[in-house]
Order: C-alpha cells, then structure tokens, then sequence
C-alpha cells in the first residue's frame, strides 16, 4: 500500500504543479468570482454615479404629462425597482433570505436616476425640438425627448386604433435608463387612456393581480414546500460537476500514463512496483486530482449562495451524494481512460478509442436536465440503475422536487460499484499488456482480445 | 550454493509465437551470469517474467527465495532495455522517489544517490532536469536509479546498447563493484564478447530454447580451440617450419598477418608453445580461447536457415539490437 500511497502522491502533485492545469482549474472560478464579486461593485450605487437630466415631452394631448411626471418620481421609480427584484426572486423563499438577495440586485441595479421633464408646447416643432437635445446644456444634460401622438390617448375614430409616441434620445444615454423612461411612458398613456374611461387605474391593477402561490407538496408526512424554480436547475449544475470532475481527472490519468510509456519510464517504475500497484497508485492521485476540481467548484457555488444568503436552498446530503457518485463515475471512466493510455503510444492515437468513452460520458450528461424534469417518470427511474448513466440520472432525481426512495439510491449505488469494479479489470488487463506494447496502435477488437488473454 | 534465482520450464507464448519454450535456469547467489543469444531470442521476455513484469504461461519462477518478483522488489536492481526517466523530474527528486518505490528511506537514497553520481563523474547533476542532460548522462542516471537500493540481485537487459565508450567503462566497473559487494547478476547481451569478458558463466538462448548452460571455465575446456595466437619476432621468419614440430597439426595465415597454430589433439598447450618459442622467437604467442561467437553458431548452426553470417554480425554487435520477443 506505501508503493500505492507515493505512485498516488507523483501523480497528484504533478498533476496540480502543472501550469495549464492549474490554469484550466483557476479560469472558470477567477471569472464566476470576477462576476459575483465585481461587477455588483462596478454596478454599485457608491461606484456608479447617478444619472441626472432632462426629458423634454411634446403632448398635443395634454393628458400624459402629468402621468409621466408621477411614473419617474425617484420615489415611484425606487419602489418599481423595488417590486420588479421581488417578482424576480420569487422563486427564492422569503424572510432573511429573501431579504437579502433583494438587497443584493437592488444594490447591484445602482441609484434610481433623477430625470427632470421639460414640457414643451404641444404645437412644437420636432425638428427644432430635436435639435434642443444637441445644445449643450448648463445645469443638467438633455437626456431625450417624447413627441406623443394625437391619438396615443384617444384613437381617431371609432374603429381606429390607439396612436404611441415617438422617442430621440441623445447618444450618452444608457439602455438602463431608457427602459426607465419607456416604461414611464407608456404607464402615463395607458393611465391617461382608463381615465378617458372612467376607469381607476389601481382597479385594473388590482383586478389583473393574481399573486403565485408556493406550491406544496402532499406526502404521508405532511404538506412540504416544492423546490423553487431556482433549485430545479441543480440536476443541471451537479451533471456539469459530475462530468468535469471525471473528464478533467481522467483525461489527465490517460495524459499521464500515454507520458510514462512513450518515455519508456515505465519498465523502470515496473522494476519497483507491480502493475496493479502503478494503475491502483496512478488511479487514486488522479482521483484526488478530480476531487480537488469538485471541491474548488463546488466551494466556489456554496460561496456564491452564501454571499446571497440563499444557502438554505441547497440540500447538504446533495454534496454528500454528490461525492459518492463522483467516485463511482471517476473509477467507471477513469479507468477506461487510463486503459487506453496504456494502449496507444502517442494522444493522437488516443482519439479514436477515446470517441466511444466520451460519448459514453456525455449521453448521460445530455440526459440530467431531462431526468430532472420527470424525475419518476419510467425511463428516468430506469436510467437510474443503468450504468454509466445511472449516477448522472440518480444525482437529477435527488436534486429533484420528488427525491427517489432510499433503496433506488443503494440499488443505484450498488450498479455503480459493479460496473465500476468491471471497468477496474477490464482496464488493468488492459493495462498490464499494453504498457509494454509498442507500434500499431490498438482498435477496440484488440483490446477485448488483450483483455481475454491476460 | 544457495540459489538467488531459479525458473523451471518456463514458457510464454504470444498468440502463435512461443517467446519462451520450456526454460530453466538457475543462477547461484554471488555469480555473473550472461544471458546471451541474438536478438529476438527471447531474452527479454525471460527477463520481464522473471521480474514478474510478464506472467508465464507454465512452469514456476523462484526470485531471492520467493516464488515471484512481486515479494522481493525492493532486493533487485532492475535495468530494463528500454529505460526512460521523467524528463520534467530533477535528478535527485527522480532517483529519491524511485529509491522510495523500492524501500530506501528519502535520507538514504539521497546519501546513495550523491555517491554513486559521483563515481560516474555527475556530481553536478543532482539538482538539474532530467531533460536537460545528455545522452550519455542520463544513461547514467539510469544505472544510478537501478542500483539506489543496493540490490542483492542485479538484472541487466542489454546494458550497453547504445551506451558511449565512456559509459561502457563505467557501467562495466558499476557492475563489478556491485559483484564485488555481494550482488548476483544477470545480464543479457546479443554482444558475445561482452559476456566473454564479464562473466562467470553463460546461458545461451535461442528461439526461446535453452541451447547452453555452462560456467565459461567449463566451456572453455569443453570448447578447446587447440590453437595458438602467434605472431613472429621477425616479421620476414619462415614460419610454415613450425608445422614440423612435434605436436603441431598446421599453421595458418590470418589477414592480420599473424598466425594461428593448430595443435593435434592430446598435445600439451604448454609444452607446444616452448617449441614454438624456441623455433621462431615471438613478437606474441597465447592460447586461442573460445569465441562464445563460435559456440553459439556451432550450436544453432542447424537451426539458422542459412543466415549463419546474419546471426554472427549479430553476435559481434554488427547487426540489429537486441529486441524484446
């Protein structure tokens, strides 16, 4: 075992000392961190400063202004902000989560901007108006003007349809602010046009109002809450772990040992240990290797719901299982991977043994979003006892609203262990010939016959 | 004598290629033995199932007093024909970690590593990559790495293909120092005059097939070349004479202008090489050994196909290398 414990400890050092590696592992987490961390700094309200101008309105009407002057009080404007963050999170359950991730977008949004509305005669001119946008301006800069049509409030007849308005703005002004304005603008309208009717506009607001429940769930135990929208996507997310877990730690495995063979240093490690003590060694450094990639991204994701208080949304046994399937997938695929390593003397030959082991990887990763999505439908809970596909498939179902029965999870655990433990001696056959095997690379037929006769 | 090596009819075959057919050998604790034979004879094979590298299809292989390689890898210094190093690896970390694969604790192996650099003149190596040394020094990085563990048995497959002169030299006083210490080796060469010079005793094989097991004080006597190396004083002398003296079968001219005296069978060596010596003063005058060039071919000449001038390019290191069957 001490022979196995320092094969294990060369592999994983050299593995993590390895500049393209450590840049491959650090480039996704540096840029989720750049994300997470900067640009709601770069966003910030503190950082960002806040937008002042003005909006000139011609209203041949004269029935919108007054709108659109209460649609972008900064108050009115905030409050919006306010409830849009909310409506967003919905999917996030309330209280001191809640709480806190709304305080986060609304920090991320910036300051409410401070528009001023310059009303111009409703007869005016729109090309003399136009260019009022390109004067330069003393005490604020002219933002836009909205030119609203006659029949924007009231349509020209009976079988008319309503008019809109027109928008210039000037090139500095943001798309933020202009959806700001837009949504003012048309709040003002639609207000001035229920007036025309007679109708309240709070009436029509509060009689389209159908707040969305939080589902529940009945069990034998009691009513429990269904996972939020927000949740549904972690079938997606741990498949995406999963898969580069294993494909990270495996395709290294294969570099490693292609590496050792071409350089002809592996007859000498063979003077020292066995073959099954090299493959075991080499099988478990680089196991280590895909378990330091699991805990990088999935301590970067926890950090990330931390930093939104929205921990509380993943299901610890999740990393747990998450870990166990890791492993059975790594032992399945890791050592198919390091078998044909063994069998080819250069990458290149490894490409075409390598096609049928990545697709056997990435079907069952295509799959998770859709087992996540009928988690007990038939072929889902199938697919759950099916390797390779099963640990993929059960990681989909646990993260899912209806989690599967303890025993699908050890029946599924167990298949993983078999097909796991067959894949070992497959590929330490595998790997005890062709270690020492030099020239034509191998097809798949010749491995099985390699198999066969070691 | 106790026996630091044994296989008992070992075979292996490779599909239709029987690579080892029925193969005993015993090596005694203490001896040199050459494994010899031309290339694709199967030396390499024996060699990689005897260090459990390869697993026979029959027969039973006994290392160091253990019925596999497997128990006693930390007691054998292996140096494999094809040998290579981590090229990224410095030296030292390269020969500590494979000193800890065969037991030497790291402070040893270091202590070892720094000792044996220095007898083959790389004591500034230690701490450079592997990659940026050259031929010949990694050559003898590779002989330091296969003796860190201060083997009791010392295997060597085709140790001086492809090695400097320089590197021949050393290698071969590496492997009398590590003889002289105690180690029982074995190593395989296609080059005869390698093992002629080396070794205590040879194993001949060929196609697989053991063809000769004898110490070389034995195949010396068995192989009697009843003849005299001669080359006269005078280069001018009539030496054709000589064939009239008692004993004395014929003489016959070399093309390097020296002479080869065949004496007749029963004559004393000795007692011819005084009359030789008084009729025609030398220049030089010894007793023809055996070439184990001749053995082999005398023994195989049968079973050559009518490639006997192949094989003995060969044998002389002419030919190709020495491949694994």
């Amino acid at each position: 075992m001490k022979k196995v414990g320092l094969v294990a400890k060369r592999e994983f050092v050299t593995t993590i000392k390895n500049k393209g590696f450590l840049i491959g592992l650090l480039a996704m987490p540096v840029l989720i961190l750049v994300v997470v961390a900067l640009v709601p700094r770069i966003l910030d309200d503190r950082a960002t400063p806040q937008v002042r101008g003005d909006i000139a309105i011609i209203d041949p009407t004269g029935r919108v202004v007054t709108g659109l002057r209460t649609a972008l009080d900064p108050a009115v404007l905030a409050q919006r902000r306010t409830v849009a963050a909310r409506q967003a999170l919905s999917n996030v359950p309330s209280g001191t989560a809640q709480a806190a991730a709304t305080a986060a977008i609304e920090n991320a949004l910036g300051q409410v901007p401070v528009l001023r509305l310059v009303e111009r005669p409703g007869t005016a001119d729109l090309e003399v108006e136009k260019a009022w946008l390109l004067e330069a301006s003393p005490d604020a800069p002219r933002l836009a003007l909205v030119a609203i049509h006659p029949d924007a409030v009231e349509p020209a007849g009976l079988d008319s349809a309503y008019g809109t308005y027109d928008l210039f703005v000037s090139g500095t002004l943001s798309q933020a602010v202009q959806a700001t304005l837009t949504t003012g603008v048309r709040d003002a309208i639609v207000g001035a046009r229920l007036d025309g009717r007679g109708l309240q506009q709070e009436t029509i607001e509060a009689l389209m109002r159908v707040p969305a429940p939080d589902s529940l769930i009945v069990t034998a135990t009691g009513d429990r809450p269904a996972r939020p929208g927000f949740t549904r996507s972690l079938p997606f997310i741990l498949g995406i772990l999963l898969f580069m877990g294993v494909m990270i730690g495996g395709q290294s495995l294969m570099t490693s040992t292609i590496e050792e063979k071409s350089s002809r240093v592996v007859e000498v490690l063979l003077a020292a240990v066995s073959p099954i003590e090299l493959m075991a060694g080499k099988l478990i450094g680089q196991l280590g290797v895909g378990l330091l990639i699991l805990a990088v991204y999935t301590g970067l994701g926890v950090l990330a719901l931390l930093s939104f208080a929205m921990f509380g949304l993943l299901e610890p046994s999740l990393i747990v299982y998450l870990l166990v399937f890791f492993l059975i997938t790594y032992l399945f695929f890791g050592a198919l991977m390091m078998a044909i390593g063994a069998a080819v003397n250069q990458m290149n030959e490894a490409q075409a043994l390598m096609g049928p082991v990545t697709v056997l990887l990435i079907g069952p990763y295509i799959l998770t979003p859709m087992i996540g999505q009928a988690p007990n439908a038939p072929f889902s809970v199938v697919m759950s006892f099916i390797p390779p596909v099963n640990a993929f498939a059960m990681m989909a179902r646990l993260a899912s609203d209806t989690p599967p029965p303890v025993w699908q999870v050890g029946l599924t655990v167990l298949a993983g262990l078999a097909a796991a433990a067959g894949a070992i001696w497959f590929a330490a056959k595998i790997f005890k010939i062709g270690l020492l095997m030099h020239g034509k690379p191998p097809d798949i037929k010749t491995l099985i016959r390699w198999a066969r006769a070691a | 004598m106790t026996r630091a090596l044994e296989l008992t009819g070992v075979t292996k075959t490779f599909g239709a290629l029987r690579a080892v057919d029925a193969l005993d050998l015993a090596v005694p604790h203490g001896q040199i033995c050459g494994f010899i034979g031309p290339s694709g004879a199967g030396k390499t094979t024996a060699i990689r199932l005897i260090m459990s590298i390869l697993f026979p299809d029959s027969g039973s292989v006994s290392v160091l007093g253990h019925p596999s390689a497997l128990d006693a890898k930390d007691s054998i210094g292996y140096l494999p024909e094809e040998r290579g190093v981590y090229r990224k690896m410095r030296v030292g970390a390269f020969l500590r970690y494979i000193g800890a694969l065969k037991g030497v604790p790291a402070d040893a192996a270091e202590t070892r590593a720094s000792q044996l650099l220095a007898r083959l003149n790389l004591a500034e190596v230690l701490n450079k990559k592997c990659e940026e040394l050259s031929k010949g020094m990694l050559q003898r990085v590779q002989l330091v790495a296969t003796i860190i563990n201060t083997p009791d048995l010392l295997i060597l497959d085709e140790p001086f293909s492809g090695l400097d002169p320089v590197s021949v030299q050393l290698l071969k006083a590496l492997v009398l120092a590590e003889h002289a210490r105690g180690a029982t080796v074995l190593f395989s060469t296609h080059i005869m005059a390698q093992a002629e010079e080396l070794c205590d005793r040879v194993v001949m094989i060929h196609k697989g097939r053991k063809v000769l097991d004898e110490p070389m004080a034995g195949l010396r006597r068995q192989y009697d070349t009843r003849s005299l190396h001669y080359e006269p004083l005078d280069p001018t002398a009539e030496v054709t004479s000589l064939r009239r003296l008692p004993g004395i079968e014929r003489v016959e001219a070399t093309s390097t202008g020296a002479y080869l005296v065949r004496l007749m069978p029963g004559t004393d060596p000795a007692t011819a090489m005084r009359a030789v010596t008084t009729a025609v003063p030398p220049a030089r005058i010894e007793l023809a050994r055996v070439r184990l060039e001749d053995v082999f071919v005398r023994l195989v000449a049968q079973d050559t196909d009518g490639s006997a001038g192949a094989l003995r390019a060969d044998l002389q290191g002419l030919g190709p290398a020495g491949g694994a069957a």
